[in-house]
């Protein structure tokens, strides 16, 4: 294989384990809780703009030749920022729960997220000092780069190893929530909220877990891009990239772990990297548009035809209670029966 | 202080003005069918690229105006009639539609990008003469702009009030089952219901794009953060609180312009959005609570 090619392949690689990771925090939002969190990117965008702060060191004034200013720079070593971000996105997630998730109506719930979204572009555009304002984050440096000596291509290989082995922590993490009491409890609220809350469940509670859950996770694929990138800035997470996940959790199958591994695998990733061949035409930025106008026709096509998407959510059974043999009591009439 | 907070209640007037007209048809339309319409501000943006090329032929901005008020009403009757309603006669409930609209969002959206590229645009219009009233600097477009305003808050207070249309409107934004038992076509009350917020909202994209010095694509998109403030702050579902709402969500976000920086017009409406979740959210408990499901 060609240098260019495996260039080429191990980007998209990254981007995918980038994508993946990001499906999977949402779906445990959308899919397993219910949450249509319409402002899932911006805990991405946190956890970039953290690990992107934590690795840059502290900000150089300008008057000292530095270009770009931000609060709270710090030379940490290489897994770190990258758990740092994690955290950062988890406390986001905790301050937006603490008004977005209040028993809304689920139209309300989103319609607050997307504004949520759209005020978090603006501020952190507009407050220049925060994280450099439009222009964004530069020159990240890149983990271990300095420590490993590795050709150019090597360290592309070296940091798809890296992508993978956070996918795997993530899944193990989403499997264990998704088939644990708990994710039961989520899916039985995300289902029928008033017989969830009936039988004592604390509702707010669980979606608020399930919130917070899916900020840490998007703000560990925010730190793994921008640590790859080793460039942030608000032109990458306006609020339609958040429908682009959505779209791949609905493509794959909302709720279940390996179907949405699939819709990342299709949407984000084959579905927009295949324009890169088709020959350019139009304006300048008229393939981008088109590439948008694609993307919402293809979730109203499977929201239309596929609501399950491509691997729907394993129906779970329970065993039926066996013949004549009646609901058992909790407590036996007869110790010795 | 008070030479800079006098003018800047004025702009407030203004930008109230705009905001009541849009935030009355976005509570005016999910009152009555229950589906929040995503979409709202690409449809506002759509029609203020009505009134530009309709300015731009060389033709009137009342013309205009008309032209994109026509635009809003017909796109939104269109839109629901094979769009929304499909989707959920096929059995979408909340959750997915507000998927579907805001799908639609970004298709209308990228459309708009596709057809006319990423430039500013900005109306054809005569220079507007300025007008000082109380220490007041207003132009003659936006003394225009506040007429338009208050005779389309008229003109629905008129509508809910006075004739058989708003009050089969008000019955079926109540309960849509009971509304139909009663005899009351809800499919007709329904499309008319699109008909009437379209057109706001297209009045309100062409009077917004007068207001501002140019517009993109996303113009519309981002006022939909003082929309849904106003929405809710008014309580969803209610044109009159939307009215109020619009006029104190407009004048705060314009004092905290002149205040503070431009920057934070958006800010204090977003402000006053989260207040109104944390403090009073009894006007938006979930489906559960109050037991509606979308209309159609």
């Amino acid at each position: 294989m060609s240098v260019a090619w495996q260039f080429y392949i191990s980007t998209v690689l990254v981007y995918l384990g980038v994508d993946v990771i990001a499906c999977w925090g949402l779906n445990l939002q959308f899919g397993v809780a219910g949450l249509i969190n319409f402002a899932f990117i911006i805990f991405q965008a946190a956890g970039a703009y953290t690990a992107a702060v934590l690795t840059l060191g502290p900000a150089i004034p300008a008057a000292k030749g530095g270009f770009q200013q931000y609060v709270g720079g710090a030379h940490w070593p290489f897994p770190l920022p990258i758990l740092a971000a994690g955290v950062v996105g988890g406390l986001l997630a905790l301050l937006v729960g603490s008004f977005g998730i209040r028993r809304l109506r689920s139209d309300y719930e989103a319609m607050v997220m997307l504004v949520v979204s759209l005020i978090a572009t603006s501020v952190v555009t507009n407050q220049v000092g925060l994280v450099n304002g439009p222009n964004g984050l530069a020159l990240v440096p890149k983990p271990l780069a300095s420590i490993v000596s590795l050709s150019p291509i090597g360290y592309q290989w070296l940091f798809v190893g890296i992508t993978a082995g956070v996918c795997v922590c993530v899944y193990w993490l989403v499997h264990i929530v998704t088939s644990s009491p708990l994710g039961r409890t989520l899916r039985a609220v995300r289902d029928n909220e008033q017989a969830a809350a009936a039988l004592g469940k604390n509702v707010t509670g669980l979606r608020m877990i399930a919130f917070v859950l899916g900020g840490v996770i998007a703000g560990i694929s925010g730190a793994i891009l921008v640590e790859f990138i080793s460039a942030w800035s608000p032109g990458s997470w306006l609020y339609p990239e958040t429908f682009v996940y959505f779209t791949a959790v609905i493509v794959g199958g909302l709720g279940n772990n390996l179907g949405v591994m699939v819709g990342a695998l299709l949407v984000p990733v084959v579905f927009l990297e295949a324009t890169r061949f088709i020959p350019q035409f139009g304006p300048p930025g008229f393939i981008d548009a088109l590439q948008w106008i694609v993307v919402g026709v293809l979730a109203l096509v499977f929201l239309w035809f596929w609501p399950r998407g491509v691997i729907p959510e394993r129906r779970r059974r329970f065993p039926p209670a066996a013949e004549g043999e009646e609901a058992q009591p909790l407590m036996p009439a007869k110790a010795g029966r | 202080m008070v030479s800079t907070l006098v003018p800047a209640i004025g702009f407030g007037i203004v930008t109230a003005s705009i905001l009541a007209v849009a935030g009355v048809g976005f509570t005016l339309q999910f009152g009555v069918t229950n589906i929040l319409n995503l979409a709202y501000g690409d449809i506002m943006t759509a029609a203020a690229f009505v009134a530009y090329l309709v300015t731009s032929a060389g033709l009137s901005v009342w013309l205009a105006l008309a032209a994109g008020a026509a635009f809003g009403s017909v796109f939104s009757v269109l839109l629901n009639r094979f769009v929304y309603t499909p989707f959920v006669r096929r059995g979408t409930r909340l959750f997915g539609m507000i998927i579907v609209t805001i799908a639609v969002s970004l298709i209308i959206q990228n459309s708009l990008l596709a057809i006319f590229g990423a430039n500013f645009f900005s109306l054809q219009m005569p220079r507007p003469a300025s007008v000082t009233t109380a220490g007041m600097v207003f132009t003659t477009a936006q003394l225009g702009i506040i007429g338009i305003a208050i005779a389309a808050m008229l003109a629905i207070h008129l509508l809910l009030r006075y004739t058989k249309l708003g009050k089969a409107m008000r019955a079926t934004a109540t309960d849509p089952e009971l509304a139909r038992s009663c005899g009351i076509a809800t499919d007709r009350v329904i499309d008319l219901a699109w008909a009437i917020s379209g057109a706001l909202c297209g009045l309100a994209g062409v009077i917004l794009v007068i207001n501002v010095t140019s517009f993109t694509d996303t113009t519309g998109a981002q006022f939909l953060i003082p929309i849904v403030a106003v929405a809710v702050l008014g309580g969803i579902g209610q044109p009159y609180g939307a009215m109020l709402a619009a006029l104190v969500i407009g004048i705060a976000s314009e004092l905290a312009a002149a205040i503070f920086s431009p920057e934070y017009k958006d800010v204090v409406a977003f402000v006053i959005l989260v207040a109104v979740l944390i403090a009073r959210p009894q006007g938006i408990l979930s489906e559960v609570a109050t037991g509606k499901e979308v209309a159609a």
